[in-house]
């Protein structure tokens, strides 16, 4: 087994889908398991330790979600990219839910794959719980309750739209990371928008007027320009 | 004797009524779906054949229970009436739901005909290809169908997600609003330089704000403009609008370009269905029933008037109620 290349989990029972990108990932410089269901999928992720899964939903035997549990639970915080199937709005949040580092849903360009791929791999603590699995996040005097969808700022409880406290949700639990207009659209709203990188921009103006955060010297979301935004704080998290 | 004269009488006039009403069970039973106003017919005029054979003993006693069978049954079809009529309304929706359907799965058969036909072309003409021009174009022409079955999906997504969802309603400023999405569409690299006037009215200020999900009613406003874009060439002019009427806010987007043909007025909001000068083009045909869909989801509606005939044009009209 090559050791110097990072070893990832593919689990799809689509063959043609595990059969192109498999081969694409290789040659991006990792190693790839391939499996075809969700058993094969929770074996071999214990039995081999791979850098990062990536699990589709649907599978036959067991689905990704329940794979993703099952590792949860016998403390396996090996970073989890879920591919799912619908763009609704609660398969998302669940998603998050139950530990997933990211998703992407179908189709998907691989190119996007890789590039989620290579940004879970670079915010993974090794054998650390992730960001995404945490219920509480707290950053400075921010904190947010994911459980409960409550915003405090310095113990006062801020009054927010559920997009905007979706769109800080995936900042916090991307911290330090540039994310893209186009992939906090597909992330919080579903779908992709005509117009909708306006209507990030005015989210996320929303945002920070709750915040209270100055974008010319931002504490919690920076711009970057021609890119997207990045939440600067650090971020804890809890529970 | 007097006494005897009433039982007579009594007995009479029950006579036809419960004949009639017996006959009535009799056609009910076998006949389930007769129409009521038959068989009263009916069992009344067995009814008389019967008091006329039997010699019913004057003719008031005759009458009155013809009258009363009449009577029962007018109760009995008033109170039955409430269920046939939901009974055919559902029939008629049921029949017209499945109509609905039938149509709506031959368009999707034929929107993924299309890009399907066009992928298994291109992946033959990549295997067959000899020089790195040839490839490129397969690869450019499998990516183009690709991403118009994309679209399509997107938008059938949409679709059913608003089916199930409920709406955000937060107050909405409709000037701005209009702003992006007019700002948004000059800015779509195939329209470049197109003439797209925005009109918001200076009077009431400010504009009245209408309740919804901001982003829900972008993308309406967003597919109207994008199909005036369409449906136009360079030298017609695009007019985005807001009105109000002091109980809606009326946004138009307004085309000088060919217009509608007739017959297919009524059909553009559907789904998947293309009018005849929609063939060919870009889109998944699901634009128009989706700003339909957003409009009845805002407690609004949208419509359209359209000529072909100079002064020629379309106007689009989604109709939301004011805050």
């Amino acid at each position: 087994m090559p050791l110097d290349r990072p070893t990832i989990l593919l689990a799809d029972d689509d063959p043609t889908i595990a059969d192109s990108l498999a081969p694409f990932l290789e040659r991006a410089g990792f190693h790839v398991l391939v499996v075809s269901d969700g058993a094969n999928a929770l074996e071999k992720a214990q039995a081999h330790h791979p850098e990062l899964i990536i699990l589709d939903v649907l599978m036959p035997r067991m689905d990704g979600r329940e794979v993703l549990r099952r590792l949860r639970r016998s403390n396996v915080w090996t970073p989890t990219i879920l591919l799912t199937q619908v763009g609704e709005a609660s398969e998302r949040a669940l998603a998050l839910e139950e530990g997933a580092d990211d998703y992407l849903n179908k189709p998907f360009d691989p190119h996007e794959l890789l590039a989620r791929i290579r940004a879970v791999l670079r915010r993974a603590r090794p054998g650390g719980r992730s960001l995404t699995s945490a219920w509480l996040l707290t950053a400075n005097d921010l904190s947010l309750d994911r459980r409960a969808r409550r915003v405090t700022l310095a113990g006062k409880a801020l009054d927010m739209t559920p997009k905007a406290l979706s769109v800080l949700e995936y900042l916090m639990t991307h911290p330090d990371e540039a994310v893209t207009r186009e992939r906090l659209l597909e992330v919080v709203w579903g779908w992709e928008y005509p117009a909708g990188t306006r209507t990030v921009d005015t989210r996320m103006a929303e945002l920070r007027r709750a915040l209270n955060d100055d974008p010319t010297e931002p504490r919690f979301i920076e711009t970057i320009p021609g890119e997207g935004y990045r939440f600067i704080a650090q971020v804890h998290g809890e529970g | 004797m007097l006494r005897n004269k009433w039982k007579v009488l009594l007995l009479w006039s029950l006579l036809p009524f419960l004949v009639g009403m017996i006959l009535f069970a009799i056609v009910q039973i076998f006949f389930p779906t007769a129409s009521p106003i038959l068989s009263s017919v009916d069992f009344g005029i067995a009814a008389f054949v019967l008091g006329v054979t039997l010699r019913a003993p004057g003719v008031f006693a005759f009458l009155f229970g013809f009258f009363a069978t009449l009577i029962g049954l007018g109760i009995y079809y008033w109170d039955r009436r409430r269920v046939w009529e939901a009974q055919s309304l559902y029939a008629d929706y049921v029949q017209d739901a499945a109509q609905k359907r039938r149509h709506f799965l031959r368009r999707l058969d034929h929107e993924i005909k299309n890009p399907l036909t066009g992928l298994r072309a291109a992946l033959v003409n990549f295997q067959e290809s000899k020089t790195g021009d040839e490839r490129a174009r397969a690869v450019g022409n499998a990516n183009r169908a690709v991403e118009r079955l994309t679209r399509l999906l997107t938008d059938l997504r949409k679709l059913s997600d608003l089916e199930e969802r409920s709406i955000e309603r937060f107050p909405v400023n409709v000037p701005e609003l209009l702003d992006d999405v007019v700002t948004a569409a000059r800015t779509i690299p195939a329209y470049e330089g197109r003439n797209v006037t925005l009109l918001i009215p200076k009077i009431p200020s400010p504009f009245p704000m209408v309740t919804g999900d901001r982003d829900l009613l972008v993308l309406a406003v967003y597919n109207l403009v994008e199909n005036a874009l369409k449906f136009t060439s360079a030298e017609d002019s695009i007019e985005v609008r807001a009105l109000e009427d002091g109980r809606s806010i009326l946004i138009e987007v307004a085309d000088s370009g060919v217009g509608i043909p007739p017959e297919d007025v009524s059909k553009i909001f559907e789904e998947l269905y293309r009018g005849s000068n929609a063939r060919g083009t870009d889109g998944s045909g699901l634009g128009l029933a989706l700003v339909h869909r957003i409009a009845v989801l805002h407690g609004g509606g949208v419509g359209v008037r359209s000529s072909q005939a100079e002064p020629r044009g379309t106007v689009f009209t989604l109709r939301l109620p004011r805050r």
